[in-house]
Order: structure tokens, then C-alpha cells, then sequence
């Protein structure tokens, strides 16, 4: 008895496809981001350059470079000039620089100067500005007791719009959510399709005299509105616990609308194959869930290195984490500082909604 | 009112409709009978437009359905062989969005659901969700969504699928009560009960082919005045056998229900060299199952079991 009994829910478990992504696919993504967030470090990744400029010959400065070359995952990247150093920084060749000025001297308020990009979320600025101060003051050591005013000072460089001050949690964990949560519009989506397909309900609307992409807007066009409602909840839920929009709220409406059509178009995708309602709810979550990792959703993408950030481009969600963050941190952000984010999400919810279209099967 | 000719469906190299020809007249009930299987779905849903033909046409009400998909499909109720309903909405909500999709609006579409409510016997649980009616509620809301536009043909696929025979009664009714009024019927089942009970004309129906048509006295006379029950005594697979090479068979037991392809000589003759003897012999009152039976060569049911 107990035998049959295990070699059928072998059976079963090997023909039930979700259940086997959920059980080794996902925790195989999970491991492979996680694993390659921590990658970062001695002896097993390239360091992190980070530009550095002093005058020729300052030995405080040579110092400082020496110290940056002697901490693990730091390698300095000498530039010509402090404008190069901030340029560098500007267009993220660079995470960050460090500008030791000739009459360096902090008592006199002419500390060494810091160039981070002040709008970048606290988890990936943070460590990374602690790790260079501390550089910084290893370089300087001993150095002279009593009270001293602060030896660096963090700057944004030019041409990056600043940051609000004081940014609460919500301006981080509201975009990640909606982002991640948002997307799970496509599988009611795609459950629908399954369920009127299941149902026979569907061949009831094929029956009636309505043209097809009607019958197919007509089905998706109240999903979109749900997704447009459950954003707006979800931010102005935020904005009951601080969180503030510092660019054009514009550009958030429109970036939530391109999510939001992203979301749909990929629900039409995932319907055209064809899944049950079952094969459906064990494998759409797992796929919302490895794409919202990837994507940013519960990790920042800049902690990842170079290669999980460009495979985190691969998804939609990286795109509107990237364009929410813009609009909601850095002040002055407009429709057109976010276009890249927007064309990126409009053009991944027409291909969803093309190749949905292409696979899709009325009859 | 309805007129197939040379209608068929390919799906890969698999034909599961060949190439029917059927003319329906207006306000008649007409059956397609046929075991699970022999193409009655895919044919209906080639006429209600869920499936498009791979040869041949359709005409409903003398509008070609390729040509103007949409003023055909207004002519047609389709009452589809699953249980085609909202179950977390109510009858009267399931019933408002099928009349929108045929254009009903306003009072007229309050009246019409209210007559089909009354109609299928669902007045007083027009409120509730169907997901707590009856499989046979579920049955009869199912019918009332594919008449409540008022079609002038109405299509119904398997309508008494599990059903208990008190909902069955009252779903004839609706019928019987729908050609009354002069609506023309497509009613399809693999019971013969069914279709000898409701039908004008019956199309016989078999791996994808019409293989008869006409009122069930024609089918009987035609096809089913040779019918004989042979009591087997001995070894009734081993007689089985033999009949079946000069007859067609259905076995019941020990007994032999067998349509002669010739003559009845021949039957004995090789039940007989087969080791089996007969006991008693019995010609049988021709009915649709023994037309069926000579048709196509095996009982409806055996087909019906096989493929389910």
C-alpha cells in the first residue's frame, strides 16, 4: 500500500511543474542574488575604483590614496582634477570620489571633500560613505585630540538633482512594495483568462456578437483600473506615514500608468499559455517573485554587482524602481528626467501585450 | 434557419468534423445524436462562431455567419455544455451582463430577464449567488443565459449533464415550451431518451460525420426493422466474435443484440461453428438505438463509456 501511494505522488509531483520551479528554482534564484550581493569583497570580485585627486605632491593626499588602496574591495582611480573626479561620479563611472583640495584643512572649514551621490538610497550610500571616511581618517591618523570639525563632508556633484533631506523609509519600502505587489495584477489576470476558459463562460462571449478585441479589452480594461486604484492606495497610504513626492507628480501618475500597463500586458502573455488556474497559482508567484528580486524589489540593485544589475535591467521592475526613486527622492525630477524609465516600461508593456496577443487562443 | 454545407474542422492531421450538410427549418427541433467524441461540440461551436471552420459554411436565419459574424451571431442562443455562469454573481447579474453582450438595454433587458427567470423556474432565487444553487438551478440558469436575448435559434449542447431527472423533466419543458413559441432548436445529447422524447428530426452523428438524418420514424424504418436478440448458451465472447463479422453486435450479457449486414443465415451459421449454441431467438421492435447501432456498428453508450 505504502508503496503505490509514493510512486504516485511521484507521479504527480513530477508532472506538477509549478510546484517543482517553486522548490528549486526559486530558492536557486534566491541564492544566486542573494549570494552575488555579498560577492562584493576581498578576493572575490574586482574592487570598487574610486576616483581620487590631490595636489602633486601632497603627501596627505598620497596618503589617502594609499589607505583607499589598503582597504579591501577599494581601489583608487586618480583623476586630473577635482572637476574630474565630480564628473566621474556624475555620470556613475564611479560610485564615489575624494577630493583632497591643496589648503586642505578642516579647523579652517576646508575639509576633504566627499563626492557621493547624496539622492542614492541610505543602504547603498551609507556603508560605502562610512567606509571611505574611515579611509580618510586611518590616512590622517593620529589625529590631534579635542574637538575637530568634521575632516570630510559629503557632496552631491554637479548636475544631479538633490535629494530631500531627511527621507523617511516609506520613500524606499512604498516604490518596492507597489513595484512588487503591483505586478501581481498580471496573474489575477492571467487567472481570469483560466477561469472563463474553465468556466465556459468564454465560449459564451465568443458566441454573443461582439468582435474579439472587444470581448479582450472589455476583460482587461477594469484589471487596469484595479492596478491604477491599488497604486494610488498604496502611495497615498505612504503619504499618511511621510512619504513625500520631491519631483513632478506627474511623473509618477505617469510612471504608475506604464507600471501598471506593464503589469496587464504581462498577464495577457502569461494567459496566452494556455495554464489552468492551478498551474497558474503555483508558477506566476514564483515568477513575480524571482523578477522582483532581480528587479530590486526587496534588495537595492546598486548593493548587487555589475552583472545582477544589468540582468536586473532585464525586467520591468528595475526600470520603475529606478524612475519612483528619481520622482520621489530627488528633487525637481520631471517627465523628462524620467523618460528612459517610462519608454523602458511602455515598451516592455507592448511587448508583453504583443506577444500576449500573438499566442493568445480564443477558441 | 440554419444551413451547414460541407462544414468541417481539422485540428493538426486529427478530422474531427468531416464535411456535414444540414438544413434546419424554422421551428423545428432538431437532435444531433452522437457518442462523446463524434464531433457534436465542435460542431455546434462552429455554428455559435467559437470555432472557425477549417471548409465549408454556415448560414443562420440566411446571413452567412463568415461574412457577418455579428448580425448571424444576434440570431443565436448558445447554451454551452458547461455550466456557463458567474457563480459568485447572482442569476439576475449573470443574466444582465449575457443580455448586454446582445445589445439589451434599459427596461427591455429588465423584462427579458424577468420573463426567463419565470421561464426556468428562478423568480425566487434571482438574488442569490449561484454558487449556492442546485447543479440543476446551475442547469437551468445556464439555459435562461442563452435565451434571454431572444434568439431564434437556440443551441443546446448536452443541456442535462449531470442532472436529476426532476431537472431534466423541467429543462424539456423549457424546450417543449421554446418550440411552441416557434423558436428553432439545435439540441445535441448522447441520450437517445432524449432526443427521441423532444426532436423533430434527428442527425446521427459519427466520427465526425452525419451518417443519418431524418424524423425518428424515417431513422427506425430505415434503419432499425432488422433488429434480433440471440440468447447465447456456451461461450458468448467466442459467438460475439463470429456475429461480428456478418452483423453488427451489442452484447448484454448473454445476449446478442444484432443488426445482419445481409441476412440472419450467416450470423447462426458462425455463431454456431464457434462452439456456442442459441438458446432462444427474439426479433426486437426497432427503436433509435437500433438504428444507431446498425449506423455505426457499436451501441452508443460503448462509445459514450469509452471516451469518458
Amino acid at each position: 500500500m505504502i508503496g503505490p501511494t509514493i510512486r504516485k505522488d511521484i507521479w504527480l509531483l513530477l508532472r506538477d511543474r509549478g510546484r517543482l520551479l517553486m522548490l528549486f528554482v526559486m530558492p536557486l534564484a534566491f541564492i544566486v542574488v542573494f549570494g552575488s550581493i555579498f560577492k562584493f569583497g576581498p578576493d572575490r570580485g574586482k574592487p570598487r575604483p574610486i576616483a581620487i585627486w590631490h595636489a602633486p605632491g601632497d603627501a596627505r593626499g598620497e596618503a589617502i590614496a594609499k589607505a583607499i588602496a589598503d582597504t579591501p574591495g577599494f581601489a583608487p582611480d586618480p583623476k586630473d582634477s577635482a572637476d574630474a573626479v565630480r564628473r566621474a561620479v556624475a555620470a556613475e563611472d564611479v560610485r564615489a570620489g575624494i577630493v583632497v583640495p591643496a589648503d586642505f584643512d578642516p579647523v579652517q572649514g576646508r575639509p576633504i571633500e566627499l563626492v557621493i551621490d547624496l539622492g542614492e538610497q541610505v543602504q547603498v550610500r551609507g556603508p560605502l560613505q562610512g567606509a571611505l571616511t574611515g579611509a580618510v581618517m586611518r590616512a590622517l591618523s593620529p589625529l590631534p585630540t579635542g574637538k575637530l570639525p568634521p575632516l570630510v563632508e559629503a557632496k552631491s556633484p554637479p548636475g544631479l538633482a538633490k535629494p530631500l533631506e531627511n527621507v523617511s523609509a516609506f520613500q524606499v519600502t512604498v516604490p518596492g512594495n507597489g513595484v512588487l505587489f503591483g505586478f501581481f495584477i498580471a496573474m489575477t489576470v492571467a487567472m481570469t483568462f483560466a477561469s472563463e476558459r474553465h468556466s465556459g463562460t468564454w465560449r459564451r462571449l465568443l458566441a454573443a456578437p461582439v468582435p474579439r478585441w472587444r470581448a479582450l479589452i472589455g476583460k482587461l480594461v477594469p484589471y487596469y483600473l484595479i492596478g491604477v486604484i491599488q497604486l494610488a492606495v498604496l502611495f497615498g497610504f505612504g503619504g499618511l506615514f511621510g512619504m513625500q513626492v520631491a519631483g513632478s507628480f506627474a511623473a509618477l501618475v505617469l510612471l504608475s500608468l506604464a507600471l501598471v500597463a506593464c503589469s496587464i500586458g504581462f498577464g495577457l502573455l502569461v494567459s496566452s499559455f494556455g495554464w489552468t488556474e492551478k498551474q497558474l497559482g503555483s508558477t506566476v508567484p514564483v515568477m513575480m517573485l524571482v523578477m522582483g528580486l532581480i528587479g530590486g524589489c526587496m534588495f537595492p540593485r546598486l548593493l548587487m554587482p555589475p552583472f545582477m544589475q544589468k540582468v536586473g535591467l532585464m525586467v520591468p521592475h528595475s526600470w520603475a524602481l529606478d524612475g519612483y526613486y528619481a520622482v520621489l527622492v530627488r528633487q525637481g525630477t520631471s517627465v523628462a528626467d524620467i523618460a528612459p524609465q517610462l519608454g523602458a516600461l511602455t515598451a516592455f508593456a507592448l511587448g508583453f501585450a504583443l506577444l500576449g496577443l500573438w499566442r493568445f487562443k480564443f477558441e | 434557419m440554419l444551413a451547414l454545407r460541407g462544414l468541417g474542422k481539422d485540428y493538426g492531421t486529427r478530422r474531427a468534423v468531416d464535411a456535414i450538410d444540414l438544413d434546419v427549418a424554422r421551428g423545428e427541433i432538431v437532435g444531433l445524436l452522437g457518442p462523446n467524441g463524434a464531433g457534436k461540440t465542435t460542431t455546434i461551436s462552429m455554428v455559435c462562431g467559437v470555432v472557425t471552420p477549417t471548409r465549408g459554411s454556415v448560414t443562420i436565419g440566411g446571413i452567412p455567419l463568415a461574412d457577418k459574424p455579428y448580425e448571424a451571431k444576434a440570431k443565436l442562443g448558445l447554451v454551452p455544455q458547461d455550466l456557463a455562469v458567474y457563480e459568485e454573481l447572482s442569476a439576475t447579474q449573470n443574466l444582465d451582463y449575457f443580455g448586454s453582450l446582445y445589445g439589451l438595454t434599459g427596461k427591455r433587458r429588465a423584462e427579458r430577464i424577468a420573463y426567463v427567470l419565470d421561464v426556468v423556474g428562478l423568480t425566487e432565487r434571482a438574488k442569490e449567488p449561484v454558487k449556492k444553487f442546485s447543479g440543476g438551478m446551475k442547469r437551468r440558469l445556464n439555459i435562461a443565459a442563452g435565451l434571454v436575448h431572444e434568439p431564434e435559434l437556440l443551441v443546446l449542447d448536452e443541456p442535462t449533464v449531470g442532472v436529476d431527472p426532476q431537472s431534466r423533466n423541467h429543462i424539456f419543458e423549457v424546450v417543449r415550451a421554446l418550440h411552441k413559441a416557434g423558436t428553432t432548436v439545435v439540441y445535441t445529447s448522447h441520450y437517445m431518451e432524449e432526443v427521441e422524447a423532444l426532436c423533430d428530426r434527428v442527425a446521427i452523428m459519427d466520427a465526425g460525420k452525419i451518417v443519418a438524418l431524418g424524423t425518428i420514424a424515417e431513422l427506425i424504418a430505415k434503419h432499425a426493422g432488422k433488429g434480433i436478440e440471440l440468447k447465447i448458451s456456451g461461450d458468448v465472447d467466442a459467438a460475439a466474435r463470429a456475429a461480428a463479422a456478418h452483423a453488427s453486435v451489442e452484447r448484454d450479457a448473454d445476449v446478442l443484440r444484432v443488426v445482419p449486414t445481409a441476412s440472419l443465415a450467416p450470423v447462426i451459421a458462425a455463431i454456431e461453428a464457434a462452439g456456442a449454441s442459441i438458446a432462444t431467438v427474439h426479433s426486437r421492435q426497432g427503436n433509435l438505438e437500433t438504428a444507431f447501432l446498425q449506423l455505426t456498428g457499436h451501441g452508443l453508450r460503448d462509445r459514450a463509456e469509452a471516451a469518458s
